[in-house]
């Protein structure tokens, strides 16, 4: 099936899916849903957890449809609804203080990892000790590509903001990576040359 | 001050490297993770979760239009009450809510530029 053809059908499924056709949601779902708890296992770092957001996130779907103006792909949209409602869930949870530790939350993506025989290395550790308000616009700058511009609006915060916190927690991973700690070593702590 | 713009170009440089092999370890890593085989529930289980959702904004809708109706018609029966068995009541209301407002919209603008100055 030729990209086009995939577009239209999306467009058609999603006009249906407007005027309250089920069958024309259940489609839609069905086929963003690998992509949609994928997207949700990077920034959970945790399976069950991004299986129960996607379907908050469906269901936020329902609702707010006729807010989709199609300016955007579907898929953006069901990134932009995915990532707040985590955000949310993140807060409720810190409300309520029953924040588990990040190790604890990463370990079953561990284990899943490790029983497909591939290796659980530094890099996705260092990815899991990151706070979520920094993983987050890592994964949707470096992975996905959305712009500053983009991913400030999901997560109410100005670009410039986004920006910092990308360029922060990339310097964190590196140095948890000890990527170039000899030649860091040997640098002053600040530089102060215009 | 030739030698020191040299420096931090080439310090700036290695740290870009470095950050872009960073960056290009992390996107091998999470490539992975979109290797995983995902349990896809079939169409109708995907059918009864909407079933179930429309519903629900259904019943929530009819909620909200109840309550807003209610209202209205207390707000309204109040104020036909007040017309036909007391009307300077009325008359004092209507007086007081103009002048609320027109002091309110007044003061607001106000205070945002006394806020921006």
């Amino acid at each position: 099936m030729g990209e086009r053809e995939g577009y239209y059908r999306m467009d058609a499924l999603i006009k249906d899916a407007k005027k309250g056709d089920h069958l024309a949601f259940a489609m839609l779902f069905r086929e963003n849903y690998p992509f949609l708890v994928k997207y949700l296992m990077k920034i959970t770092m945790n399976l069950d957890t991004a299986e129960e957001i996607a379907q908050e996130t469906m269901a936020k779907c329902v609702q707010k449809i006729h807010l989709y103006n199609g300016q955007s792909k579907f898929t953006t949209w069901l990134v932009s609804i995915a990532t707040n409602t985590y955000i949310d869930q993140c807060r409720k949870q810190k409300r309520e203080k029953n924040w588990q530790g990040q190790e604890e939350v990463y370990r079953k993506l561990k284990w899943h990892l490790e029983s497909r025989n591939e290796e659980w290395n530094d890099c996705l550790e260092a990815l899991g000790n990151l706070s979520e308000e920094v993983r987050i616009p890592i994964i949707l700058k470096h992975y996905y590509g959305y712009s500053y511009e983009e991913i400030g609006n999901w997560m109410n915060i100005s670009p410039g903001t986004v920006k910092s916190r990308v360029h922060n927690g990339i310097k964190l991973v590196r140095r948890e990576l000890k990527l170039g700690e000899e030649t860091e070593s040997h640098l002053p702590g600040q530089r102060t040359t215009k | 001050m030739v030698k020191k713009q040299k420096v931090i170009y080439l310090d700036n440089e290695q740290q870009n490297k470095q950050d872009f092999d960073a960056i290009h370890k992390l996107q091998e890593e999470l490539t992975k993770i979109d290797e995983f085989s995902i349990y896809t529930p079939d169409l109708q289980w995907f059918e009864q979760m909407v079933i179930q959702e429309q519903q629900k904004a259904k019943k929530k809708w009819r909620k909200e239009l109840s309550f807003f109706m209610i209202i209205a018609f207390v707000i309204l029966s109040g104020m036909i009450i007040t017309i036909y068995q007391l009307p300077v009541l009325f008359m004092l209301l209507q007086i007081i809510t103009t002048i609320f407002i027109a002091v309110y919209t007044s003061v607001r603008p106000l205070k945002k530029a006394n806020h921006y100055e």
